[in-house]
């Protein structure tokens, strides 16, 4: 009541005000109320246990605004409902169009002016019975604003009937809620940082898709006050695959040191006419001139390498190199230049597999980490070189003549090429296995500009060539390693099965990506590469001619199983991409309706050639306890799947700072509010724990 | 590559970033006061005509309220006697208090000096002076957006608190209760020669309705 009589009061200084000489805006009296409020639905009747769609129409006076719910800007107040509903029924949280700008003096104001809709998903119990009518009512209140301000409320009330069958539609509701639908901010489909200095904050977005001369204007509308200044001008630079935009730094500080949300509005001129669309945009620090974050990545990147030492599909390869170590009484300026020289191999391998990532995507790709395995080529030709090495490791055949081989192999001159390649090959086998720290690290590298980049990817290779080149380096370090005996030959064959094993997965990576015709070639190849092996064993005592003519089917055979490479990627046809595991498959499309509809969402972007994410969904994803947490809690659950190449997930990856996988997102309910990441590495507890915070 | 078509490739490419363009959306620039830092000097004359300026309020702890009676939001806090409070509490403890009127000629919120003594009697309220400001150059100054919108000044003339007068930024008279009053917390930490935990927060209520 008190309430109502300050309106009036308000209201009656407003409009004595306004009737008086100095009328600051409107020349005839202000309307009364100046907004008109009335509910609408999408549908004419609800069915029980489903989600249906209100929403608060606005019907603005000429000339003034109201304000936009997530940033009103450095004045006013959003627009808000208070519901009063039926037993049974539910409702979200206002989905926001998105605003325009109104500059009032030096303050910026975000809203809408002559007609706004306003969204809102309902839920309806399974209980409801079919025949009643519900009855949602609601006061909105609302501050209407030109050079001033009033503040306005209204009752609103829907009546809508229940109904067994399938929803009636509502034609004028639908035709204004899909409009407004159109008017929400999509998640953004490009990567995006930004740089803060004292006085300004510079947001760089990677745009694919967008053609400079097309553009008429763009404006970022952060979600928080304070970032940036409100009203101050944003200077926008548009070049092909790049937009920055600079603006003055806003008041708080601290604003401009974590994750910067917003909606950027890019206005497109298409024939005829002006075409805006909203991103929503999440823009992560970048600070370009900040040595300390690039040092931060550099010491990630070293530690994720170290880890990557004890990963399954490097592991066996290292173990063979260390193995030679052991037996080895040759001169120590040779065992360091052994060390060298595969130190070399690593970091050379990387240099390659990191440059070409770079260059490709300055070329516009949208790749990541990990994105070679995306070829089954590729991924063939890797299970090829893991099965000669697994061979060469079982005894079938011996590159250097006599066993112990390993070790002379290291102390003979020609090791040194051995050496080098057992670098690269480290390099190779490593990438399908993601350790912890790299994530955040080659996420951060791909978005720097190259030198620091590949210093990154440079610190990555150091760590994984660390162990071995220490061992190389300081003698009193073998001490550790046990004497030489019978047991290296055991343990080396030993060493080939996780090597074979890995070679099953690969092939089971092909069978993903290409079916089973891609599988067929794969292990046609396995055979040819087995036949060559034991052929080129098999020869080593035989007369000249016969080994010489051993060694053309040998290189023939290696070649027939290097064409079935490419073959099979040609025959490729991916899958069908939706699985009978719960998980459905992930589309912007799907995760912007799952949230409109105010569930809860996780997406689980994963791939089959990366172990790491496999291990994540076998121990934490798929267990029980995560299952019926899952359940318990409603949530939704989508899977990308990055095995085979996709920008789209490449865009998802780049907007949380990521460039490969895997990437755990934990949307909360209501559909407003930044996603959780969950950690690289899951366990149960850790999934189960982030679930109980929804 | 020779110097000659060195220059020349520069030039294109320089061409080229020209021909890209760049788009400047216009809006006035304005920079607000940092806080931590000396505020603003100024001088403006109260409702009496005396000049007041902030280099002789030096010793004294200052607080900076921008008003416009007719905005909703500064009723709220008059009306319940939220700001009044505030303000006898402060000046009670030797706080100079100026309550800064912005609104130019013409715009709601613009008084003259007689309507401003009354506005203050009629309210009960309890400034020190009542500044008169209607160029509006000490609320640019100062980057005051809203009515209300508050600062405080320790007894150095550093700027020390810059925003809102409490944390529910509404027109409803019922969330004076309970609110987190910022400049009560700054006034606090500064007689106390503390450092204001939270120096800045987005100031919320009318525009200051400048020329």
């Amino acid at each position: 009541m008190l309430l109502r009589m300050t309106f009036a009061f308000a209201l009656t200084l407003v409009l004595a005000f306004v009737a008086g000489a100095a009328a600051p805006v409107t020349t005839a009296q202000p309307p009364s109320p100046l907004v008109r409020v009335e509910l609408i639905s999408e549908t004419a009747s609800i069915r029980p246990g489903e989600t249906f769609w209100v929403a608060i129409r606005q019907e603005i006076t000429p000339g003034w605004h109201t304000y936009w719910g997530v940033n009103p800007g450095d004045a006013g107040e959003p627009t808000r409902i208070e519901w009063t509903l039926p037993a049974g029924v539910t409702a979200g949280e206002i989905a926001w169009p998105y605003p325009s700008r109104f500059p009032v003096g030096i303050a910026m104001s975000y809203g809408y002016e002559n007609a706004v809709v306003l969204p809102i998903p309902m839920t309806v119990s399974g209980a409801a019975a079919p025949g009643t009518t519900l009855v949602l009512r609601g006061q909105v209140s609302w501050l209407v604003c030109a050079k001033i301000c009033i503040p306005e409320e209204a009752p609103v009330a829907l009546s809508i009937p229940v109904t067994a069958g399938a929803p009636r539609p509502d034609p004028r509701g639908a035709s204004l809620i899909a409009a407004a639908r159109r008017s929400l901010p999509v998640p953004s489909p490009w990567p995006a940082s930004y740089a803060a200095t004292p006085e300004t904050v510079t947001l760089n977005v990677t745009t694919r898709e967008l053609a400079p001369e097309r553009v008429a204007e763009v404006w970022f509308y952060p979600s928080r006050w304070g970032a940036i200044a409100h009203a101050a001008p944003q200077r926008a630079r548009i070049e092909p695959g790049r937009l920055t935009l600079e603006v003055e730094r806003g008041q708080l500080a601290e604003a401009a040191t974590t994750t910067l949300d917003g909606v950027l509005v890019v206005a497109e001129r298409l024939d005829g006419g002006i075409a805006r669309q909203a991103f929503a945009l999440r823009a992560e620090p970048r600070p370009a001139a900040n040595a300390r974050a690039a040092l931060w990545a550099v010491l990630l990147a070293l530690a994720g390498g170290l880890v990557l030492n004890l990963m399954p599909c490097v592991l066996p390869v290292l173990s063979v190199k260390t193995l030679a170590l052991v037996g080895h009484a040759g001169g120590r300026a040779t065992l360091r230049r052994h060390g060298l020289v595969y130190t070399a191999g690593v970091l050379l391998s990387f240099a390659v597999v990191g440059g070409t990532l770079l260059a490709l995507r300055a070329g516009g790709q949208a790749i990541g980490w990990g994105f070679q395995l995306q070829s089954p080529t590729v991924v063939i030709l890797l299970a090829y070189v893991l099965f000669a090495v697994a061979l060469s490791l079982s005894g079938v055949f011996i590159v250097s003549g006599r066993f112990a081989g390993a070790g002379h192999a290291l102390a003979g001159r020609a090791g040194y090429t051995g050496s080098f390649f057992t670098g690269a090959l480290a390099t190779v086998a490593a990438t399908p296995c993601t350790a912890p720290f790299m994530g955040a690290a080659v996420g951060y590298a791909v978005m720097q500009p190259w030198p620091i980049a590949l210093l990154i990817f440079e610190a990555l290779a150091l760590g994984l060539a660390l162990p071995f080149l220490l061992l190389t380096l300081v003698p009193g370090w073998r001490r550790f390693l046990p004497s030489p005996g019978p047991w290296m030959e055991r343990l080396q064959q030993a060493l080939a099965f996780p090597l074979y094993a890995s070679v099953a997965w690969l092939v089971w990576v092909v069978s993903q990506q290409t079916g089973s015709s891609g599988v067929a070639a794969a292990l046609g190849g396995l055979v040819l590469i087995g036949f060559a092996a034991w052929l080129y064993q098999a020869s080593r005592g035989a007369r000249l001619t016969w080994r010489r003519a051993a060694t053309l089917a040998v290189a023939a055979l290696a070649l027939g199983a290097v064409g079935l490479g490419p073959l099979t990627s040609a025959m490729s046809s991916p899958p069908a991409a939706a699985r009978a595991d719960g998980w459905e498959p992930f589309t912007d499309a799907r995760l912007a309706e799952l949230r409109a509809a105010g569930k809860p969402v996780f997406v689980n972007v994963t791939a089959a050639w990366c172990l790491t994410c496999l291990v994540n969904e076998r121990v934490a994803l798929r267990s029980p306890a995560v299952a019926e947490a899952l359940a318990r809690r409603g949530v939704a659950t989508l899977k990308a799947d990055w095995t085979n190449r996709d920008p789209a997930i490449t865009r998802v990856l780049g907007s949380f700072g990521r460039n490969g996988v895997p990437l755990y997102l934990l949307y909360p309910a209501g559909g407003s509010g930044a996603p959780a990441v969950l950690p690289q590495i899951l366990s149960e507890s850790a999934v189960v724990d982030a679930l109980d915070k929804l | 590559m020779s110097e000659l078509s060195r220059r020349a490739f520069l030039a294109a490419s320089g061409l080229a970033v020209v021909a890209r363009g760049s788009l400047v959306i216009p809006s006035p620039a304005w920079a607000a006061p940092k806080t931590g830092v000396a505020a603003p000097a100024f001088t403006a004359s109260t409702t009496t005509g005396k000049a007041v300026s902030l280099a002789d309020q030096r010793g004294k702890i200052v607080v900076l309220e921008w008003t416009n009676h007719e905005c909703p939001y500064v009723l709220k806090h008059y009306e319940t006697n939220n700001m009044q409070a505030l303000q006898k509490e402060a000046t009670g403890q030797g706080v100079v208090w100026l309550t800064i009127i912005s609104s130019a000629p013409g715009t709601q919120g613009f008084v003259s000096a007689a309507e401003a003594d009354q506005l203050t009697a009629s309210r009960r309220a309890a400034p020190t002076s009542v500044l008169l400001d209607p160029t509006g150059a000490v609320g640019k100054m100062y980057g005051a957006t809203n009515t209300p919108h508050m600062y405080v000044i320790d007894k150095a003339g550093t700027l020390m608190y810059a925003g809102a007068i409490d944390d529910r930024p509404t027109t409803r008279r019922s969330d004076v209760q309970g609110a987190q009053n910022y400049v009560r917390e700054a006034l606090q930490a500064v007689a106390a020669g503390q450092p204001v935990k939270t120096p800045v927060t987005r100031a919320y209520g009318c525009t200051v309705k400048y020329a």
